[in-house]
């Protein structure tokens, strides 16, 4: 899901039971990670470009063609509120 | 920040107060009317789109921004372009709106016509009507062509008659209050045998101010004539720069068009120049400088239509921070444009390992008898360099400074107007930080 937070687009995924909150851009070509897959066992997004797989909770690059890491966002669950607080690195 | 039209946002209520306030021909208003429609039909370009697919705009919100129908009082910034340069005249907007236009007497005598737009059009109307009906930039190709097609205002007009040499360069500068809002088209003829120089600049109010400027350039450079362009986009770190700029040049003449680009939160350029008659040429030079977050995003394209011409584009572009530049260069070669003679390149210096370049140089050629060639580059500061600087007596920073001049120096070597260089060299050097 494109969330928008003080000017910064992230994309927010639900995955086996967890809150993950990931840059809304893939390091290798720029692309929307929001509209890739999100794949609930082995933890990550892919980009819908070329494929380049994130790890949702680091946002580690695991797959070519990215090789540097998304920026990861902490999230904590707040009764029905979902808070995220920005990385600023 | 400006008073604007009620309602907010870019509606049909704003578009007919905005037409309701213009004193202009029909024809005018029918051109208008067309583009508006168009804008209302058309979508903000998406990056799924492939000219958009590395400049993301999702947090562009046009409804944010209107118009202004009043002037601002405000502090004019200071005229980078012009200082020390005995102008023939000058012209200057706030907001889209027009504060003044002085021409010499002597170039009035002469036939130039020089101004705003709004001033031009209500006293030559009839002059400017085939060439603005020319369309060099598609009103209907996207959002922001539509947009300003509808509703430009300000901007600079020059037109120079036949064989009529300005000597003295002319100077336009559209300044922006924080938030506001920039609609200005710029348009210079240049019939047959004329020749002139004109410096644009573009600045707001401060240097973290925001805004919108959605603008049109269009250069007609007819046979025999020669023109030196100069566009200066220096607004503040916050504004939203769209432009779409065309130049079409004719048998045997020429156009030397320099784009200075330090501004802007992100920019999205088209800049496309089309060679139209034989031995045509145009070199096109480029100077970017990028820092914070910035995103400057330029699409140039040398369309040769006719044989014989030349041209040359030379772009260069330093980085800084998590700032990013994207260049997609394309020379495109008719079948019938024999003889061709076209070179493109970019040069891209990584003053930081987190800031990015994008060089995308392209050909597209149909004719067999051509001469086309490309090139891109990027590399960091030499640390050789930056230390045997350092064992001269330079400080780390005068240094990278030095180097970064250093590396501007073969696009400032084409700029044979001194204070364009001196403004640049100027506004680059103030940028550069230690490394």
């Amino acid at each position: 899901m494109l969330i928008e937070v003080e000017d910064r687009l992230l994309v927010l995924i639900h995955a086996a039971g967890h809150f993950y909150a990931l840059d809304d851009v893939c390091t290798h070509d720029g692309g929307p990670l929001s509209d890739g897959p999100v794949d609930g066992q082995d933890g990550t997004i892919a980009c819908p470009r070329h494929g380049a797989k994130f790890d949702v909770s680091s946002g580690a690059a695991k797959t070519m063609p990215a090789t540097k890491p998304t920026v990861a966002h902490e999230v904590k669950v707040d009764g029905d509120q979902v808070l995220v607080r920005l990385n600023e690195e | 920040m400006s008073s604007t039209l009620a309602p907010a946002g870019f509606s049909q209520e704003t578009f007919d107060a905005f037409l309701a306030a213009r004193d202009e021909p029909g024809w005018l208003n029918d051109l208008r009317a067309s583009a508006w429609a168009r804008f209302n039909e058309l979508s903000l370009p998406t990056n799924k789109d492939e000219e958009w697919m590395r400049t993301d705009i999702r947090l562009f919100k046009l409804g944010r921004y209107s118009p202004a129908s009043e002037l601002s009082e405000i502090e004019s910034p200071r005229a980078l372009l012009a200082e020390g340069v005995d102008l023939g005249g000058s012209c200057s907007s706030v907001d889209g709106l027009s504060v003044e236009s002085e021409l010499s007497a002597e170039l009035a005598d002469r036939g130039i016509v020089f101004g705003s737009f709004d001033k031009v059009i209500s006293e030559h109307g009839d002059l400017l009507r085939p060439y603005i009906e020319r369309k060099l930039v598609d009103p209907h190709y996207d959002k922001f062509s539509a947009l300003n097609a509808a509703m430009f205002s300000g901007g600079t007009v020059l037109y120079v008659p036949k064989k009529t040499r300005v000597e003295q360069p002319l100077h336009s500068l559209s300044t922006m209050t924080d938030g506001g809002v920039d609609l200005t088209k710029t348009l210079v003829i240049l019939e047959e045998g004329a020749e002139a120089t004109l410096l644009s600049e573009t600045a707001s109010t401060s240097t973290e101010a925001g805004g919108l400027h959605c603008g049109s350039i269009e250069l007609i450079v007819e046979k025999d004539a020669r023109l030196r362009y100069v566009n200066l986009q220096n607004w503040g770190s916050g504004v939203w720069h769209f432009a779409h700029q065309m130049g079409h040049v004719a048998q045997s003449a020429g156009l030397q068009w320099t784009i200075g680009a330090l501004g802007s939160r992100l920019a999205k350029v088209n800049q496309h120049v089309a060679l139209t008659g034989k031995d045509a040429e145009a070199q096109v030079n480029g100077v970017m400088f990028t820092q914070g977050k910035q995103h400057l995003c330029y699409n140039t394209h040398q369309h040769h239509q006719a044989e014989f011409c030349t041209s040359d584009l030379l772009y260069k572009a330093a980085l800084q921070d998590v700032s990013r530049t994207v260049w997609r260069g394309m020379i495109k070669v008719d079948e019938g444009a024999q003889r061709t003679n076209a070179y493109q390149r970019n040069d891209n210096l990584m003053l930081a390992t987190t800031a990015r370049a994008d060089s995308i140089p392209g050909l597209e050629i149909e004719a067999d008898d051509v001469r086309c060639t490309h090139g891109s580059t990027s590399g960091r500061v030499d640390d050789q360099q930056l230390f045997y600087a350092m064992t001269r007596g330079y400080t780390r920073q005068e240094a990278v400074r030095m180097i970064v001049t250093g590396f501007f120096q073969q696009v400032f070597d084409r700029i044979t107007i001194e204070s364009v260089r001196e403004a640049l060299g100027e506004a680059i050097g103030q940028r550069v930080r230690d490394l």
